[in-house]
């Protein structure tokens, strides 16, 4: 049963760092569907940095696991 | 007599036929005969013994709308081979444009630029509210050759006022806007520009945004009527949104003939399925007879960053981000508070950061003293007999945190993927952005770098089929008449160059912008001669001064 699955709902499993079009760092989010489907969304420098103070992430790797609900309300 | 006679190169003519040797003859700024030992005299010789003599480049994708009011050649473009240039991408381009809206537009434009001030105020004299207008203020002194592309946000502008930021257009609105546009290309403008993606400088929509479907529709049919180019930039940072884009710009070409085309296309080995999908179904929609052509750049992608504002390059560095997250003056106090900086380099690693750090370049044309522009941190940090994370910290504070750092290759970097990509047929190679975002990296080079990194290094492309790439492919996508080939007849743009060395320079800061604003080049590497409409226009790293450039023409 997939991470999404047993929370019931759109679940952050992977974060990382990419290069953006206008040479800033970007993160690249993986999210999991309750029907099992990955997919992902970029975030842009400012975006980034809000969606993790909004959460209180103080890294990368504390928005695995977290659902998208909670992570979407610093965009 | 010819005008120059370029004798005893490898001719690889834009056709993707083999080289052979021949010589290249040029009169009244058309090429006049290619073949081998051309009898007659001239009255310039160009000796190309073991050099490549080629179409002269095109790029599609540039913004050197305001750089070319004063500097005609785009420097330094030209010097990197290219003859031809599309600036106006983007939804943004000078004209038409009311002297009223002017404030407006250079804020969008600064956004993506990033030019000073002063290249507004002070570079050049607002001449022009309309199209002809600004075209013939680029006429004056163009050494380069320029394709200009009329941006929607303007048109939407000149027709709405402040309400094109603000709503969709009425039916009335939409007329308005086509009458213009069809102006527009009737004065010289080789298409339509739209973006679903920019912000001007106060992070709002730019007005293209604010269109419904119904008035791209309208504007394409005007662009119909033409058979012009409609540029946009989509949603590139989402593939299923693009995905729907590449369908509707299929529509778009399909109903109103026209060709299209949207970037950046990129490749990341987070997304690696993006480009590869994208790709696919542009594939499908030309098989059904579109024409959407995505365009795709050659360098890599480098990430950035100063601590004067928070980067996700820290993402990783729980104790990095909560300082770099403080309001600026308590960063700065942070950053200089021994205990602060100790828990810092700690927490970038039992190497002192050196592996997450050491490869960081200082990039210079900032606060940092020129003697460290272009080292590594790694480099500077044995210097200073420190861990390169205390070295990041203090060069930093030393000079008020206005330090930029590059991480090199963070994306769009797998020659392996995008060697294949950049062979596809379907695959329009562009997406250069030269002249704009000219404080952040520089935008020049992407042509010497194809050369270097995919025909060179990585051999996906055959010498002859890179050229074709960025000449004769370029312009039959674009419909540019008699440019891109060496045949007789044609204008006499071409470079001629060194096989075995051409390339891109190192990126280094200048300060040659107007107010002595900074931007960051690449000089060329292995260009010999560039040639544009049969005079000399850079030759052995001089610019002659020409004054050749035209608007090119629609076939």
């Amino acid at each position: 049963m997939s991470v999404a699955a047993v929370h019931n709902e759109a679940t952050i499993v992977g974060a990382e760092i990419a290069g953006g079009h206008d040479g800033t760092a970007e993160m690249v989010v993986s999210i999991q569907y309750e029907n099992g489907v990955t997919g992902s969304v970029t975030l842009d420098a400012d975006t980034g940095v809000s969606v993790m103070k909004a959460c209180g992430a103080a890294d990368l790797a504390a928005l695995i696991g977290r659902p998208w609900r909670e992570i979407s309300k610093g965009l | 007599m010819y005008d120059i006679l370029i004798r005893g190169g490898l001719v690889v003519d834009g056709s993707g036929a083999p080289g052979h040797l021949a010589d290249v003859a040029v009169k009244d700024g058309r090429i006049a005969a290619v073949g081998a030992n051309l009898p007659g005299e001239a009255l310039q010789v160009i000796e190309a013994g073991g050099q490549v003599v080629a179409p002269g480049f095109i790029d599609p994708h540039t913004h050197f709308d305001v750089q070319l009011l004063w500097d005609g050649a785009a420097r330094p473009a030209l010097e990197h081979g290219i003859t031809s240039i599309v600036p106006g991408n983007c939804s943004l381009s000078l004209a038409p444009l009311k002297a009223g809206d002017r404030a407006g537009l250079i804020g969008m434009f600064q956004q993506i630029e990033e030019l000073p001030p002063e290249a507004f105020t002070q570079a050049f004299e607002w001449t022009w509210e309309d199209f002809a207008g600004y075209r013939a203020a680029l006429e004056k002194s163009l050494s380069i050759n320029v394709a200009p592309l009329v941006g929607h946000s303007v048109i939407r502008l000149w027709v709405m006022g402040a309400d094109a930021q603000q709503r969709a257009a009425r039916p009335d609105e939409i007329v308005a806007m086509q009458d213009l546009l069809r102006e527009c290309l009737q004065a010289g403008a080789v298409g339509l520009s739209t973006s679903f993606v920019d912000v001007d400088e106060k992070a709002r929509p730019v007005p293209s945004r604010f269109a419904q479907f119904d008035e791209l529709d309208a504007l394409c049919a005007v662009l119909g009527e033409f058979g012009r180019m409609l540029q946009i930039v989509p949603e590139f940072y989402d593939t299923d949104i693009t995905i729907a884009r590449i369908d509707q710009l299929a529509e778009l070409s399909l109903k109103h003939g026209i060709p299209t085309t949207f970037s950046p296309v990129f490749d990341s080995h987070l997304t690696p399925q993006a480009a590869p999908r994208q790709l696919a179904r542009v594939a499908e929609q030309f098989a059904r007879g579109a024409r959407v052509w995505p365009q795709m750049q050659t360098r890599p992608i480098d990430i950035s960053f100063s601590l004067l504002r928070p980067s996700l390059f820290f993402a990783r560095l729980p104790t990095w981000m909560r300082t770099l997250r403080l309001p600026l003056d308590e960063r700065m106090a942070a950053l200089k508070d021994p205990a602060t900086a100790d828990r810092l380099v700690t927490d970038a690693g039992p190497d002192g950061g050196a592996r997450l750090m050491g490869d960081l370049i200082a990039r210079g044309g900032d606060a940092i003293p020129p003697a460290f522009a272009g080292r590594t941190l790694g480099e500077i940090a044995a210097e200073r007999g420190e861990v390169p994370a205390r070295t990041l910290i203090t060069l930093s504070v030393e000079h008020g945190l206005d330090v930029a750092f590059l991480a090199a290759n963070r994306g769009h970097d797998r020659t392996d993927r995008i060697g294949p990509m950049l062979a596809d047929p379907l695959v329009h190679i562009g997406a250069s952005d030269g002249g704009a975002h000219i404080a952040s990296f520089a935008t020049y080079g992407d042509t010497g770098f194809l050369f270097s990194e995919y025909v060179r290094k990585a051999g996906v492309l055959t010498l002859e089929a890179a050229v074709k790439k960025i000449t004769s492919d370029t312009a039959a996508i674009w419909g540019l008449k008699d440019r891109g080939s060496l045949t007789p007849g044609y204008a006499a743009d071409i470079v001629v160059f060194d096989a075995a060395t051409i390339g891109r320079g190192e990126e280094r800061p200048v300060f040659d912008m107007p107010g002595d604003g900074m931007r960051y080049v690449r000089d060329s590497v292995g260009i010999d001669t560039v040639v544009v409409n049969g005079e000399v226009a850079w030759a052995k790293g001089e610019y002659s001064g020409s004054a050749s450039g035209e608007i090119c023409g629609i076939a």
